[in-house]
């Protein structure tokens, strides 16, 4: 199977500070890969060893490509000039279009993140696949795509034929990130580049932003001083509640 | 007229929160159930004008109805889409929000018309910030929000929706996992974190969870890669997600990550000796202090 792991970099949330009057402040902070894209990466790779296939790395604005070729994937394409939209449909279109320019995918691998938890399965929409998202492994069996993921108390294995899309989601921070030497050769590695023009796009972000404000918020009560005091505020502030025995 | 409004559902998670926020699109507002009969009858309600029902194939997920529901949405000619995050009802979203030719924006928490814009507000940044976004075309929402109560009132009227084509997608296995261990259920949670220092400090943190009767649960590198805990236990995105009536946190930061699991409980409490910490954002009570002097003053303090 052809695998394409779709991987962001971005700035990452903790670069951003909301003063009180609800603006945004971004901090210069280095780029971080998004969240779930380790998890991305190793699915897509052990699909690709289950079939004698291949994994082809697919990133799209600020994403930094040495990021795939430094975890062992040789093959990576950048569509340089996509710009950041707030529509996660059209976000999408980009990554659709990029994927149908690579060719023969049989399996797209896409971060199924918490803040922007649209891109998958709207990526799904726009190629017309199949899609299971909140994914945390797959293996093939018989041709198709064994996807597991949990619903509840409930592990599910959804079998899928291909192509489809996989929203998959990590459960933990990367294992082990590559160290120096292999960042190093990474940037030596080829990448190719496309823009929006080579993929006949020309991006309209519909939605757009009227402002931001800070959430009415109550902040937790606290309690500090002597332990004991503290204590027995605690501990009458949730008989108060109801909810001690 | 206002066009019509759906919400798309798998489950019965938030679906009172989801078709209330598509009221706020001002037009009727249909619910697609794509489940069993209990899910429409559920849907019904709701608070909905109607529900559409569709029943998958027996070893079929939910999802694979995306493309029916897709197309019947553009017969339609739906304006705004809404479902929860849950990974099939997304599914169906991405699927009918690109039959309609829909923005897609998640977090979305209010919904409202100004002349021809749809405007949303959505969280952002971990729940920071509330952004306020519009937009004069289709809108596919994935909701956020707290469980409401179902109105009172008669059920919606629940239609079959015709059948159509379907994804080849099969559940192949269900597998129960860590149910059994006792934190799922429990009323009183005791949480402990990175903040305690030794597997031997256990035994400190069983005087309090005795005295409130609580059962131990943790945060994911206590179980994981310390294993003092095990690991049906640890609370999280990745773990347990429980709604007790009181969690305390000891020793628990409080990354996003983390908290998610704890988004319904009734009471959350903290202890933790860095005012910083992010779980005073979320807490509604904290006790700013050293573990070790805190907890045995608070089982002292359960004794009186
Ligand atoms: C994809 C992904 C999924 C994840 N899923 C989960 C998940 O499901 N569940 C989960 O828990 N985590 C999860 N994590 C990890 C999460 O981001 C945090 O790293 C983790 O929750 C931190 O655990 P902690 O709060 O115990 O430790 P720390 O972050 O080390 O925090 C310890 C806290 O204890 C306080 N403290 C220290 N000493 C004392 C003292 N003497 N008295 C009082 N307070 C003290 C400190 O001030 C600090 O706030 C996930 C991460 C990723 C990347
Ligand atoms: N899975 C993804 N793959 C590629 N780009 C994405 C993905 N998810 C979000 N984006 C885009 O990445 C950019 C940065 O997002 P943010 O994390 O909000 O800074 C935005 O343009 C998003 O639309």
């Amino acid at each position: 199977m052809r695998v394409a792991a779709v991987y962001k970099w971005a700035r990452g949330v903790d670069g951003a500070t909301v003063h009180a009057d609800g603006t945004v402040q971004w901090r210069v902070t280095k780029m971080v890969a998004g969240e779930d894209d380790h998890a991305v990466l190793a699915v897509a790779q052990a699909l690709a060893g289950d079939s004698d296939g291949s994994v082809v790395g697919l990133t799209i604005g600020d994403g930094d490509a040495s990021w795939a070729l430094a975890r062992g994937v040789t093959e990576t394409v950048s569509v340089a000039d996509a710009p950041s939209l707030t529509d996660e449909a059209a976000t999408a279109e980009i990554l659709a279009a990029a994927v149908t320019s690579l060719g023969g995918v049989d399996v797209v691998a896409v971060g199924d993140a918490e803040e922007h938890p649209g891109v998958a399965v709207a990526l799904a929409g726009k190629l017309g696949w199949g899609v299971v998202a909140g994914v945390t492994r797959a293996a093939v069996t018989g041709g198709r795509v064994a996807a597991v993921r949990r619903v509840g108390d409930v592990e599910e294995t959804v079998s899928a034929a291909t192509p489809v899309v996989l929203g998959v989601a990590a459960e933990a921070a990367e294992p082990k990130a590559p160290g120096m030497k292999e960042l190093l050769a990474a940037r030596k590695r080829p990448v190719t580049t496309t823009t929006l023009a080579d993929l006949g796009l020309d991006p309209v972000d519909p939605v757009d932003q009227r402002g931001t404000r800070v959430p009415e918020v109550t902040a937790a009560r606290l309690f500090d001083g002597e332990p004991a005091d503290a204590a027995r505020a605690l501990v009458a502030a949730l008989r108060n509640e109801g909810v001690l025995r | 007229m206002t066009a019509p409004t759906w919400v798309l559902a798998t489950d019965t998670a938030l679906l009172t929160t989801c078709v209330e926020l598509a009221r706020g699109a001002g037009g009727p507002v249909t619910v697609v159930a794509a489940g069993p009969r209990e899910l429409a009858d559920a849907a019904a309600a709701a608070g909905p004008d109607r529900v559409l029902w569709a029943e998958p194939e027996a070893d079929r997920p939910a999802e694979s109805l995306a493309p029916t529901i897709a197309a019947a949405a553009a017969d339609a000619g739906v304006r705004v889409l809404v479902s929860t995050v849950a990974p099939a009802a997304r599914a169906l979203l991405g699927a009918a929000a690109t039959a309609v030719s829909a923005s897609v924006v998640a977090g979305a928490v209010a919904l409202s018309v100004d002349g021809d814009a749809l405007v949303v507000e959505r969280s952002a940044l971990d729940g920071a910030v509330l952004e306020t976004l519009a937009t004069a075309g289709a809108l596919a929402l994935v909701a956020r929000g707290d469980e409401v109560a179902a109105p009172d009132g008669a059920p919606a009227p629940v239609e079959p929706l015709a059948a159509g084509p379907v994804a080849d997608l099969r559940v192949v296995s269900r597998t129960p996992v860590g149910g059994a261990s006792g934190v799922r259920d429990a009323e009183r949670v005791v949480s402990i974190g990175r903040g305690v220092r030794a597997k031997a400090d256990l035994e400190l943190i069983g005087t309090l969870t005795s005295a409130l009767d609580a059962e131990i649960a943790c945060s994911m590198p206590i179980a994981d890669d310390l294993g003092w805990v095990p690991k049906e236990r640890y609370i999280g995105r990745s773990g347990q997600h429980i709604a007790p009536r009181l969690y305390l946190a000891v020793g628990i930061a409080g990354m996003p990550q983390h908290m998610e699991g704890v988004r319904d409980a009734k009471v959350v409490a903290a202890i933790n000796n860095d005012p910083a910490a992010p779980i005073f954002r979320t807490a509604d009570y904290g006790v700013v202090g050293d573990l070790y002097e805190v907890v045995p003053a608070l089982v002292e303090a359960l004794r009186e």
